[in-house]
């Protein structure tokens, strides 16, 4: 029977009001825990999907991140080895990326090609059959849109062709490679058809191998905390390279999606302040409504402080419902967002936007409690001052 | 010599109103003794309740003192005179002012929670109190469930509840037929004889003739 005993009542006694009250509460509280995933969900989700193999290092032509451009890297086995030469190095890797064909009975299909080393990769998973050896100059591994693409199975012979010469309008000779596995390409698109040589029989397809060209050095240190160490080491020794580690993508990446944070502050805000609208306007017309109930109480002894109490544990009760049916609303509509915004053309599949997270979870609660408190004391103010004497004669007349 | 449980002296109330002040008491005195049965009586608008509303100190007076067992009630805080109403005063209304959230039981328990009193014993008390209004089998009742009659009776056991030094009552049966209004004038009678000390406002002469004595108002002042 104390506070929030008797404010749980005084809203179930109004049980419509109430109703319509936390639903709206549950928009803007789905509103808010949506925003608070996306402000912080595109970053986390970035840094987990270029950490996804543990390589923490991308060296990339300069001025350039990791496939962003067609710009390669002259002298890939020097730089390779260069690398590989640092004691804090545990491997690195090169990895070529460029657009490509394969042909089927009577066409050609697009297909993006990866030339990596399977020793050393940082950009796919082995889903069925085996990986490359490191010499299997007569292998591919295919993404299973690439195999449906090329009605192709593993052991099946496919045909790539490098890219077209402008020249003479006409492909260059075709190259027949077994597949040897499925795999996924961590940084493909959904759906996106993409197939793996070792380097350098894509580096032939692609025209690249005359001066051994790359697009992409991954390279994975002996500790975290001697990452930026190494990239500092391989600055200095790679000045006309990009070195960027995790760390130093997750910023380049914050600068460039800046706008999906201040929108999702925005928003966020708003709901809060829609919460706060909503929340204050329900009290005030519920403390209107009880004045004769709150002057008898005051009256017989009740204290001001239970009486703000009662409201703001009103007010807390509506949050707080409002708030969990708001947290699996959101997370029921954060799901649904993603799926559209992770279906835009050339999105890596892994990424999400949404990321749900235990800490975003608690801070969109934490939020949206002090929300109700605060839109409490206003009701609340005016309950504990609500003139006695006077309520009790205009309700005696 | 008995000490007086309450004396209020040269009361007066002022309402400053755009037509000019309205002077709703003109100086009243009165004093309370322990186990009287005080009736105030007068027309509608003669300022009995307003009288109440200053001796059981929900409204301040424009003037004069109130004196409830030997504490001044100007010199409390807001804080101090909330607690007092809450301990030493019980208070019944015309329109009774149940909770309607809570059941008769709980309104009943209502005062005692306020006063930290333990939960098992302020559920005997209200037990108690229920079965002394004759309303022992209608502690789980909400108000809307009740009768004009057992609001009411609900609302003076929620009044007896702290156990108070003055029961003030403001039109208690003025909501009430006239067979369910004796019935409560009835148990009042039963209260003063248990020992109780009642003051009951009322326009109904009949009615005040029941009390061990009368103070007539009028035009703000009493005219005995």
């Amino acid at each position: 029977m104390r506070s929030l005993g008797l404010g749980v009542r005084s809203l179930i006694r109004r049980r419509l009001r109430t109703a319509l009250s936390i639903l709206g509460i549950a928009v803007a509280a789905a509103l808010l825990l949506d925003m608070v995933l996306l402000s912080g969900g595109i970053e986390k989700s970035f840094a987990e999907l270029v950490l996804a193999r543990g390589f923490q290092i991308r060296v990339t032509p300069k001025g350039t991140l990791p496939f962003d451009t067609e710009a390669t890297i002259p002298g890939a086995a020097g730089v390779l080895a260069g690398i590989r030469a640092d004691p804090d190095v545990e491997t690195a890797g090169a990895v070529l990326g460029t657009p490509l064909f394969g042909r089927i009975p009577d066409s050609l299909v697009t297909l993006f090609g990866y030339g990596i080393e399977p020793e050393a990769q940082g950009v796919y998973e082995v889903t069925a059959g085996r990986d490359l050896g490191p010499a299997d100059s007569a292998g591919v591994l295919l993404s299973p849109a690439a195999a449906r693409l090329l009605d192709a199975r593993i052991g099946d012979t496919v045909t790539l062709v490098g890219r077209l010469d402008p020249q003479a309008l006409a492909s260059r000779p075709g190259r027949r490679l077994v597949a040897r596995g499925l795999v996924r390409w961590v940084y493909d698109a959904r759906g996106q058809a993409s197939v793996g040589t070792i380097l350098p029989v894509m580096q032939r397809l692609a025209g690249q191998r005359g001066d051994d060209r790359v697009s992409v050095f991954v390279v994975k240190a002996t500790s975290d905390s001697g990452v930026a160490g190494v990239a500092a080491r391989l600055r200095e020794r790679l000045p006309r390279l990009e070195v960027n580690s995790v760390a130093d993508l997750v910023v380049h990446f914050r600068k460039r999606l800046v706008y999906f944070r201040q929108l999702s502050y925005i928003l966020g805000s708003m709901s809060l302040v829609v919460t706060v609208l909503l929340v204050s306007t329900i009290l005030t017309i519920a403390v209107g409504e009880r004045l004769g109930e709150i002057a008898t109480v005051r009256a017989i002894g009740v204290s001001r402080a239970t009486v703000v109490k009662q409201v703001l544990a009103e007010g807390s009760a509506l949050t707080l419902v409002g708030a969990a049916l708001g947290m699996v609303l959101g997370l029921v509509t954060a799901r649904y967002l993603d799926a559209i915004l992770t279906s835009f053309p050339g999105l890596p599949a892994a990424f999400s936007f949404f990321v749900p997270r235990t800490g975003a979870l608690l801070t969109a609660a934490a939020v949206l409690l002090a929300t109700g408190a605060v839109a409490g004391a206003y009701p609340a103010w005016l309950a504990a001052r609500a003139p006695v004497a006077a309520t009790l004669r205009s309700e005696a007349t | 010599m008995t000490p007086p449980l309450l004396v209020a002296t040269d009361l007066r109330k002022d309402y400053p109103m755009d037509a000019g002040t309205v002077h709703a008491l003109r100086g009243v005195s009165l004093r309370i003794d322990p186990g009287e049965y005080v009736a105030i009586a007068g027309p509608s608008g003669c300022g009995k309740s307003t009288l109440l509303q200053l001796i059981g100190g929900i409204d301040t007076p424009s003037g004069g003192t109130v004196e409830l067992l030997g504490t001044r009630l100007d010199l409390l805080s807001d804080r101090e005179l909330t607690r007092l109403r809450l301990t030493r005063l019980g208070f019944v209304f015309q329109r009774f002012h149940l909770l309607p959230v809570l059941t008769a039981r709980e309104n009943v328990e209502l005062p005692m929670a306020e006063a930290d009193v333990p939960a098992r014993e302020r559920r005997t008390r209200a037990d108690e109190l229920l079965a002394y209004v004759g309303l022992a089998a209608r502690g789980g009742h909400r108000p809307t469930q009740l009768s004009g009659g057992e609001m009411q009776r609900v609302a003076i056991a929620r009044a007896l509840a702290n156990r108070p030094a003055l029961l003030l009552a403001d039109e208690p049966t003025g909501e009430l037929d006239a067979a369910t209004g004796r019935d409560i004038l009835d148990l009042f009678r039963r209260l003063n004889d248990d020992g109780g000390t009642l003051v009951v406002v009322t326009h109904d002469e009949r009615l005040a003739a029941q009390a061990g004595r009368v103070v007539h108002m009028l035009d703000g002042a009493v005219c005995d």
